[in-house]
C-alpha cells in the first residue's frame, strides 16, 4: 500500500533508482548512441546521487561579531581583533585563525535576516526552512534532503544526527514526510547501544528472531496507515545495517594526528567521526553544539567557544578538500540567529535575527566568498537580506534539486519544498 | 562638558567634600550607606578608581579611551587610551602615574593630569593575550599584570622595562586547559590581583578559582588558597565558567576576600549565585561564605574593606537592577545592608574612606532580543554611569518647620 506521506514527485522516482540501475542506463545510452543532452542529464543524476551534506548546528546562536563578520572599530564590536583570511581583503575574527586559512574554499553570507528572536520556535521554524503555515509539520533539512535525494543504495542510514546527550531515532524530524524519513541520532556520537550483537546469539537465532519482529510488524500495520511502523522498522534496518560497519565507531582506527587535529573536545570529536561517516557514504549529516546562547559573560565564553568550531571546521574542510570530496559534499555552519550588537548588563549578547552570518562550503557553492554586508557598526544588514527560504532554496540548488519545480505531494496535496516567496542566493551558488 | 556636580540631583551628594578645601563628611555609618552623585558615559565601562590623593577619578571601558575627572575643578579630560577595549586600571600609590591595561595585552602608563597627554611608555604585547589585572606595589616601584597567559610579569614603573615573573607562561590556548592542583604556576588565565598590606607579598587569582600567594621578592609561590568555590565546569558544559573576579585586603592585611560567582547553571547565561570567600590570611583557610539575600545572577567584582571592617561588594545581574552589599564578615553571611542599583563591573574606595565608586549599566532602551528592524534609527548602544556611594546618613536638608507660637 502507498503511503499517503509518501513523496509523488518525479524527482523522487527517478533519485530512488539504484546506483546500477543509473550505470545500466548509462551504458544503454553509450550503446544506442543516443543524444550527448541525454547523457548530461543522467551524469547529472549521477552527481545528485552522489551529494553529501553536513550540518553543523551551533545552538543558542553563535555571536557573528566574534566569528564571520568582526567590527572592532564600531560601538558594538568586541574587544577582539579581525586578520586576514586567504582571501585578500577578507577579514574574520581572531579567533577563527584556522577557518582564516581556508576561506578560500568558503562562502560566507553576512546578511541573513531572519525573523525569530526565540529560541523555542526560532531553531525548528530555521531548521524546517521557515515555510508558510499549510497546516502541516514540514520536515527538517536532513529529513527533507534524505527525501529529495534519495536514499543511496550504500546500505547505510541516510540522515545521522551527532549530538551530545542521549541518541535514538529522532521520528520528528521528518514531520509530513513521515517516520521513517528521521534521523537517527548518535548519542556522543556512539553507536546505537545494540549494535555489539552478544556472542551468545548466532547468525541463524538472529536472522529468525527478525524474521519474527518482521512477521509481528506486518500484521500490526495490516489495519494502519501510520508511519511510526515504518519508523519502527527503519530503525532496526538502520541498527542492522551498523552493524555490519561496527568500523565506522571504533575510534582505535583514527589516526592520532586527526585526532588531535579535530581536538578531543565534543565538537572536535563528533565532527571527526562526521567525516568517517561521510567518507562512508552517508548521505546527510547533523552535528549539534549546545551552550552558545551567550547571554552573560559573552566575551569569554566566546573566546572559549568559538576556538571549539574553528579548528575542527578547518579540519574538516581540509580533509574534504584533500579527499576531493568538497565537490559532492555540502557543508553548512550555522546557528538560529546571531547575537546583539548591544552589549547587556552582565557583558553578554543576546538573541539577533535582524543580521547575522553563516558559513557554506563543498558541493555548488561558490568559493572564496563573501555574501552581502553588514552596516558599519554591525547591527543591520546593508543591502538584501536573505531569510531562511533563501537559505534553503540555496541547499538545494547546491545539491541539484530544482526548488522552484520540484513539490512534496502530501496527501494529494502539492507543497513548495522551500518558501516559495524566497529565490535562491545566487551569489552563493557557484 | 559634563562634571560630577552637574550631574547632582541630590543636594546632600555633594562632591565638593572631595575637595582638598571642601567640608568633610560625617561619621562613616555603612549602614546608612546610599547611593549618591553619578555622571552618565556614553560608552559601557569597565573599570572606575580614586587616585590614592583622592583628587582624581578615572575610568575607561568599551569606547578604548581613559577619561579622568578632576574632582576640584570638576573638569573632565582624556586620555588617547588604547585600540581596543580597557580591561584594567590601576594608580600608582606614589607618584602620579596611572597605568591602564587592554583585551590585547598592551600596558600603557600615564601621567594622568595632563589632558591629552601620550603615553609616558607602553608595554605591547605585555601579557600576549589579554591582560585582566593590574596591581602596583606598595613602594610604587613595579607593576604586577596578569592575564591569559596564567602568569603575573612585574615590570619597572620608571620605564616599563620587565622585572620578574612569577610562574611559567602558558601555551594551551584558554579553552583547552585543565584544572590541576598544586601546579607551581597558575593552570588558567589570571583575572584578578592585590598587593598585601605589608608590601612583602601579593595575591593571583585565575579562572579555575585557585588563589596563589607570592613573594614579591624572591618571587616564589608561597601557598595556594583555595577559592574554587568560585568556578564551575559541570559535565555538560563546553567552556569554564567564573573564576576569582576580585580580591580585596583588610587594612591589617588579616583578611583576604576573593569574589566571584558560584554554582553557575550554564555556559550560555552564565547564570550562577554570586559568592565572596573571606580567607584567614595566617592560616589560608576560607573563613566564610557571603552571601546576597536578593535576587542576583553574576560574579561579584569588586570588594573593598572600610576602615570598620565592613566589606562591601558589588557585582552583575541580568536585565534588572542588583545591590551593592555590605557586610560584617565575622557576624553573619548576609549582608546588613544593601543599595540597590544597576550591575557594576568594578569598586574603589576614596581615600578619605567615605565614598565608593563603581561603574554601573545603563540600558538604553535597545536591549533585549531582536528584531529590531523596525526601530534601525533608534537602535544605539548601552551606556554607564559612575555612581558615588556615599558611606554616611543622607543629610536632611529639608528647612526645619517653623515653631508655631503659642
Amino acid at each position: 500500500m502507498k503511503r499517503w506521506y509518501e513523496c509523488g514527485s518525479a524527482e523522487h522516482a527517478l533519485s530512488r533508482r539504484q546506483m546500477l540501475g543509473t550505470l545500466a542506463g548509462t551504458a544503454a545510452v553509450g550503446a544506442c548512441g543516443l543524444s550527448s543532452l541525454m547523457q548530461q542529464t543522467v551524469a547529472a543524476e549521477m552527481k545528485k546521487q552522489n551529494r553529501q551534506v553536513i550540518f553543523i548546528w551551533l545552538d543558542g546562536g553563535m555571536s557573528q561579531f566574534e566569528s564571520w563578520d568582526p567590527k572592532p572599530d564600531s560601538e558594538f564590536g568586541g574587544p577582539f581583533r579581525s586578520i586576514p583570511t586567504s582571501v585578500p581583503g577578507v577579514h574574520i575574527s581572531e579567533l577563527m585563525p584556522h577557518s582564516a586559512k581556508l576561506m578560500h574554499h568558503l562562502t560566507v553570507v553576512r546578511s541573513m535576516c531572519t525573523k525569530d528572536p526565540n529560541h523555542s520556535t526560532g531553531v525548528a521554524r530555521i531548521q524546517r526552512g521557515d515555510p508558510a503555515n499549510r497546516g502541516v509539520n514540514y520536515p527538517y533539512l536532513g529529513a527533507a534532503v534524505t527525501k529529495l535525494l534519495g536514499t543511496p543504495a550504500n546500505g547505510l542510514p541516510p540522515y545521522i544526527w551527532i549530538k551530545p546527550g542521549s541518541g535514538g531515532f529522532i521520528y520528528q524530524e521528518a514531520g509530513f514526510l513521515g517516520a521513517k524519513y528521521g534521523a537517527l541520532a548518535l548519542g556522543e556520537g556512539k553507536p546505537p547501544i545494540h549494535i555489539q550483537r552478544p556472542d551468545t546469539i548466532s547468525d541463524a537465532d538472529d536472522a529468525a528472531r527478525n524474521e519474527l519482529r518482521r512477521l509481528a510488524n506486518a500484521r500490526f500495520r495490516l489495519d494502519r496507515r501510520e508511519s511510526e511502523v515504518d519508523a519502527y522498522e527503519q530503525s532496526y534496518d538502520m541498527a542492522m545495517q551498523l552493524m555490519k560497519r561496527k568500523e565506522l565507531f571504533d575510534n582505535s582506527r583514527l589516526p592520532a594526528k586527526d585526532i588531535a587535529r579535530y581536538g578531543t573536545h565534543p565538537l572536535g570529536r563528533h565532527l571527526l567521526q562526521a567525516r568517517v561517516l561521510l567518507e562512508a557514504g552517508v548521505q546527510f549529516i547533523k552535528v549539534t553544539s549546545y551552550h552558545w546562547d551567550t547571554h552573560g559573560d559573552n566575551f569569554n565564553m566566546s573566546q572559549q567557544l568559538v576556538p571549539q568550531v574553528d579548528q575542527p571546521f578547518a579540519a574538516l574542510i581540509q580533509d574534504l578538500a584533500d579527499r576531493s570530496m568538497l565537490d559532492n559534499v555540502l557543508v553548512v555552519l550555522m546557528s538560529e540567529f546571531g547575537r546583539t550588537p548591544t552589549i547587556n548588563s552582565r557583558l553578554g549578547r543576546d538573541h539577533w535575527p535582524d543580521a547575522w552570518s553563516l558559513a557554506l562550503a563543498g558541493a555548488g557553492i561558490r568559493r572564496g566568498n563573501i555574501v552581502g554586508q553588514t552596516t558599519k557598526n554591525g547591527a543591520f544588514v546593508d543591502g538584501e537580506g536573505y531569510d531562511v527560504g533563501h537559505l534553503f532554496h540555496t541547499i538545494f540548488s547546491a545539491l541539484g534539486i530544482n526548488s522552484k519545480k520540484i513539490e512534496y505531494k502530501n496527501n494529494g496535496q502539492p507543497l513548495p519544498i522551500a518558501r516559495d516567496d524566497c529565490e535562491p542566493i545566487k551569489l552563493a551558488l557557484a | 562638558m559634563p562634571t560630577l556636580l552637574a550631574a547632582a540631583k541630590d543636594p546632600t551628594d555633594v562632591l565638593d567634600d572631595l575637595k582638598p578645601a571642601g567640608p568633610k563628611a560625617t561619621v562613616l555609618d555603612p549602614a546608612k550607606a546610599h547611593l549618591g552623585k553619578t555622571i552618565k558615559n556614553e560608552r559601557q565601562l569597565i573599570r572606575a578608581r580614586f587616585s590614592p590623593d583622592g583628587l582624581h577619578l578615572a575610568a575607561a571601558g568599551l569606547d578604548k579611551i581613559i577619561h579622568v575627572w578632576e574632582l576640584e575643578t570638576e573638569k573632565k579630560h582624556t586620555l588617547p587610551g588604547h585600540v581596543t577595549w580597557v580591561s584594567a586600571l590601576v594608580f600608582n600609590p606614589k607618584g602620579k602615574q596611572l597605568f591602564t591595561a587592554d583585551f590585547q595585552g598592551n600596558i600603557r602608563a600615564w601621567d594622568y593630569v595632563k589632558p591629552d597627554s601620550q603615553p609616558l611608555f607602553t608595554i605591547t604585547g605585555a601579557d600576549r593575550q589579554i591582560t585582566r589585572a593590574l596591581a602596583v606595589s606598595n613602594d610604587g616601584a613595579l607593576l604586577l599584570s596578569g592575564g591569559d597567559d596564567g602568569v603575573v610579569r612585574a615590570w619597572s614603573t620608571k620605564d616599563g622595562k620587565p622585572a620578574k615573573e612569577f610562574g611559567t607562561a602558558l601555551t594551551t590556548p584558554v579553552w583547552q586547559r585543565v584544572f590541576k592542583a598544586g601546579e607551581a604556576g597558575h593552570c588558567g588565565g589570571i583575572y584578578a590581583l592585590a598587593v598585601h598590606p605589608d608590601g612583602k607579598s601579593f595575591v593571583s587569582g585565575d579562572q579555575f578559582g585557585v588563589a596563589k600567594h607570592w613573594e614579591i621578592a624572591s618571587g616564589k609561590l608561597v601557598r595556594d588558597l583555595d577559592a574554587r568555590l568560585l568556578y564551575t565546569r559541570k559535565e555538560d558544559f563546553i567552556a569554564d565558567v567564573g573564576g576569582v573576579r576580585c580580591f580585596a585586603f583588610d587594612a591589617k592585611g588579616e583578611r583576604l576576600a576573593a569574589g566571584g560567582l558560584s554554582k553557575a547553571e550554564s555556559n550560555a547565561f552564565c547564570p550562577g549565585t554570586p559568592a565572596v570567600l573571606v580567607f584567614d590570611w595566617t592560616t589560608g583557610k576560607a573563613l566564610t561564605e557571603l552571601k546576597l539575600t536578593v535576587k542576583s545572577d553574576g560574579p561579584i567584582n569588586g570588594l573593598r574593606y572600610l576602615s570598620d571592617g565592613t566589606l562591601a561588594g558589588f557585582g552583575e545581574h541580568q536585565s534588572a537592577a542588583t545591590v551593592c552589599a555590605f557586610w560584617k564578615p565575622a557576624d553573619k553571611p548576609e549582608p546588613f545592608h544593601t543599595v540597590s542599583a544597576q550591575s557594576a563591573t568594578d569598586l574603589d574606595l576614596h581615600p578619605d574612606g567615605q565614598r565608593l565608586v563603581s561603574p554601573l549599566f545603563v540600558a538604553n532602551g535597545s536591549g533585549g532580543n531582536g528584531a529590531r528592524e523596525k526601530f534601525k534609527d533608534k537602535y544605539v548602544q548601552n551606556a554607564s554611569q559612575i555612581a558615588l556611594i556615599n558611606l554616611f546618613a543622607k543629610v536632611d536638608t529639608k528647612p526645619a518647620k517653623p515653631v508655631k507660637k503659642a
